[in-house]
């Protein structure tokens, strides 16, 4: 599986719950946030876009760093 | 129009709040939309062509945060 980091918005725990509730309803990833940081990593094979798509869900603006 | 007070939990201040109005308010059928952090509910006028108090609940919960219809 490939780790791809990207960069969310994230300025509270409501954010990073909400981050947290989205990828947990997502088969087949395996991730970790860093909310000081606003970094999220993600192990997956999907693709990056479907992802990207997926973070943006939580309404916060989301940024690829590519794979770590 | 129909007005519907949907139960919302996970909201921590006021930029998850804020989040929560821009994006639902933003939908298609969404005449208005007020979002209480601390009464922990969002107060939603809409079309009822074109959404459902479930659509709105299923919409907020795809935003990550929990979201119950409340009587
Ligand atoms: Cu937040
Ligand atoms: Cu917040």
């Amino acid at each position: 599986m490939t780790k791809h980091e990207f960069e969310v918005a994230m300025t509270c725990e409501g954010c990073s719950g909400a981050v947290t509730r989205i990828l947990n309803k997502v088969e087949g990833v395996k991730f970790e946030i860093d909310l000081p940081k606003k970094l999220v990593w993600i192990e997956s094979d999907k693709d990056v876009n479907f992802l990207k798509e997926t973070l943006e869900k939580c309404g916060k603006e989301v940024k690829y760093n590519g794979t770590k | 129009l129909c007005s519907v007070s949907l139960g919302v939990q996970g909201m921590t201040c006021g930029s998850c709040v804020q989040s929560i109005e821009q994006r639902i308010g933003s939908l298609p059928g969404v005449i208005h939309i007020k979002v209480s952090l601390e009464q922990k509910n969002a107060t939603i006028i809409f079309d009822h062509s074109q959404q459902s108090p479930e659509s709105l609940s299923d919409a907020i919960e795809d935003m990550g945060f929990e979201s119950s219809l409340s009587e």
